[in-house]
């Protein structure tokens, strides 16, 4: 028996193997300080440690042994941050990880915005759109345009597309959206394509025959709720002063004949917002919303005309955005499922290995890749902001009319220019940044805000919130396992 | 503006970063065998929003890189100490991750080479899999 060779076997190696470990190859990985005592090692594909301060630099100088800490090597080796071999066995899984969090890509654009008028009845000083409050059809989109619109629309390679009409204020021009969605539901039969509208209002001009064809068409309803009536009224500006109060009638009309779940709202955060974190939140919940969308007002359009009310620091976003955060965890912790969206959209990419379908987070970029916008006067632009600042004659992100072909537009000369600009693994400041696999990149931000599509990350608003938040979420994690525990609830969507 | 050699050398034998404080103007000698050009631009790339950064080769020390950091608004003092004491931490911090980018190089570039490569969605094998033991509850199986 002594003699009988010795069998080496997959599965099991001898002891030496597992003991001999002490040198160690490092795999692609990222780290931050998240507070005085911990940071978070963060790999190619989005999974996390968080480990105590200096971790980092030990693995790295490969001053870490394995018998230092045989709990942290195991998680080290297993969640691919280092390797004991040069080339790690498990390359591949590594590399269809990586595929799945770009597989946002797979289908390309599936957001078709059509801005179907510019009319509105509104005058908020916010307003990130140029808006006329003329009743005329020069400010509508146009039959033709339309038509051109939904061929090209037809054309992308994704089964799965979102029709969104928006304004001005879309519902002025129902007529037209009556024409649009007819005239999809016939295109998409013939083209194999599933459509989602969705129609963004103030609900102002809402009445019972519109409730109808929504509900007969699937229609979604996105809205805007500022808050109680007193920082809504004096965001939405309407000659009768009542935008608040026609906001939650229709809220409760659409609920009561489209189901609640296809009724939603979104917050615009202005310079009075910031005062009133827990009343904005406590609006929200006491309107039957279980989720807010805590959002900084955008740099584009009327919203830079007024300083006064629009302009603040990013710093005191943040406050507020911490406190009216700390107030929804409140809710949660008191027994109540109610989640925050922002924070739901990131932490879905740190909890799990899939990418989430939102623009402003994205790279390469959501413009083009996932949303274009088709202009009331017929014109193409690469995300809802373009549009915006093209209202004030900055038509950097044009990307031409309705009547270009497909290939023009999607795959042209502009499209290849900004292609440059939309990857943040290739961005200065972004490049080593451990938050880059959560972040994104967004260069219609970097030009409105910084008049450069690279931007530059030290004074950026976008890299200074994204930051704080992303490290805040973790801190938050790390300091209060019920925490954690809420934050798991949002991206199941249950408690 | 300048270190004398004297004081240059006294500071190189004790530390692989020296600084010195000319008027508003902090100047830092760097070791570029310890602290890469690369390494340079990207930390101080983060500096460069309150400071007037200058990075160059030293000409009174060889393999040595000099750093100029003065405050862009002349009236804004700074905490000399707090600061050198950042640029320390962030020296470091961006060394690691140089190591990190560099040694893991190829291996990056194969893991997204391989995520894209070949790619097709959704194939289908081209004949029926066989489930003996039943895992697909949409299959007939011979126990179920």
């Amino acid at each position: 028996m002594d003699n009988l060779p010795v069998k080496n076997t997959r599965k099991f190696k001898t002891e030496e193997h597992y003991n001999n470990s002490s040198s160690y190859h490092l795999l692609p990985f990222r780290f931050h300080r998240i507070t005085s005592l911990k940071e978070v090692l963060v790999n190619e594909i989005g999974d996390f440690l968080l480990v105590p301060i200096g971790t980092a630099k030990a693995i790295i100088t490969k001053s870490f042994t394995r018998n230092e800490n045989e709990e942290l090597y195991g998680d080290l080796i297993a969640n691919f941050f280092i390797s004991e071999t040069p080339i790690p066995e498990l390359l591949d899984v590594l590399a269809v990880r990586y595929r799945t969090r770009k597989s946002f890509l797979d289908y390309f654009t599936s957001l078709h915005i059509f801005v179907i008028t510019l009319r509105c009845e509104h005058t908020c000083h916010y307003c990130q759109v140029s808006r006329v409050n003329k009743d005329i059809d020069a400010f509508n989109m146009q039959k033709h345009h339309i038509n051109a619109g939904i061929d090209l629309m037809m054309k992308s390679p994704n089964p799965d597309i979102t029709m969104e009409f928006q304004g001005g204020e879309a519902l002025l021009a129902f007529d037209k959206i009556i024409y649009a969605v007819e005239r999809t539901k016939v295109e998409a039969q013939k083209y194999n394509k599933n459509i989602s509208y969705v129609i963004c209002t103030n609900l102002a001009p809402l009445t019972d025959d519109i409730l109808h064809y929504c509900k007969s068409n699937n229609i979604l309803i996105s809205t805007s709720l500022d808050g109680p009536d007193y920082i809504h009224n004096q965001n939405r500006h309407r000659p009768q002063k009542n935008s608040y109060e026609l906001a939650i009638d229709g809220i409760r009309k659409c609920r009561e004949t489209l189901g609640e779940e296809n009724v939603s709202a979104l917050l615009t955060t202005t310079a009075l917002s910031l005062k009133y974190p827990f009343e904005i939140v406590d609006e929200y919940y006491s309107q039957g919303f279980r989720n807010i969308f805590l959002r900084p007002i955008s740099p584009y359009g009327f919203a830079t005309h007024n300083d006064k009310k629009n302009k603040y620091e990013t710093s005191t976003f943040l406050d507020f955005y911490k406190t009216a955060l700390g107030r929804i965890i409140e809710y949660n912790l008191q027994g109540q499922f109610y989640r925050e969206d922002y924070a739901s959209i990131i932490l879905k990419k740190v909890l799990t290995p899939f990418p989430v379908g939102y623009v402003d987070l994205q790279s390469p970029a959501g413009m083009i890749n996932n949303v274009i916008v088709f202009n009331y006067d017929g014109k193409v632009y690469a995300t809802d902001e373009s549009r915006m600042l093209a209202e004030m004659n900055d038509y950097t992100f044009l990307l031409g009319t309705v009547e270009d072909s497909y290939e023009d537009i999607f795959y042209g000369a502009k499209a290849l220019e900004l292609s440059e600009y939309w990857l943040n693994e290739t961005l200065p400041g972004c490049s080593e940044c451990a938050f880059q696999g959560y972040c994104g990149s967004d260069p219609v931000f970097n030009y409105a805000t910084q008049g450069s599509l690279v931007g530059f990350r030290p004074t950026s608003a976008f890299c200074q919130k994204n930051m704080e938040i992303i490290r805040y979420l973790f801190e938050l994690m790390d300091s209060d396992k019920r925490i954690e525990k809420v934050f798991k609830s949002w991206i199941v969507g249950r408690t | 503006m300048g270190l004398s050699m004297l004081e240059l050398l006294q500071l190189l034998k004790r530390r692989k970063v020296n600084y010195k404080i000319v008027d508003s103007t902090i100047e830092l000698l760097v070791d570029e065998s310890i602290y890469s050009v690369d390494v340079l631009h990207k930390c101080f790339y983060w500096y460069s929003s309150g400071y007037d950064i200058t990075i160059l080769r030293s000409d009174i020390a060889d393999g040595c890189l000099q750093v100029q950091i003065s405050p862009k608004n002349k009236s804004n003092e700074f905490e000399a100490d707090c600061l050198i004491s950042r640029i320390k931490q962030d020296l470091i911090d961006y060394k690691l991750r140089d190591i990190v980018t560099k040694e893991t190089q190829s291996i990056r570039e194969l893991i997204i080479a391989k995520a894209f490569a070949y790619y097709n969605l959704d194939t289908n094998p081209a004949t029926d899999v066989s489930d003996p033991v039943g895992f697909n509850p949409n299959h007939d199986h011979v126990n179920g």
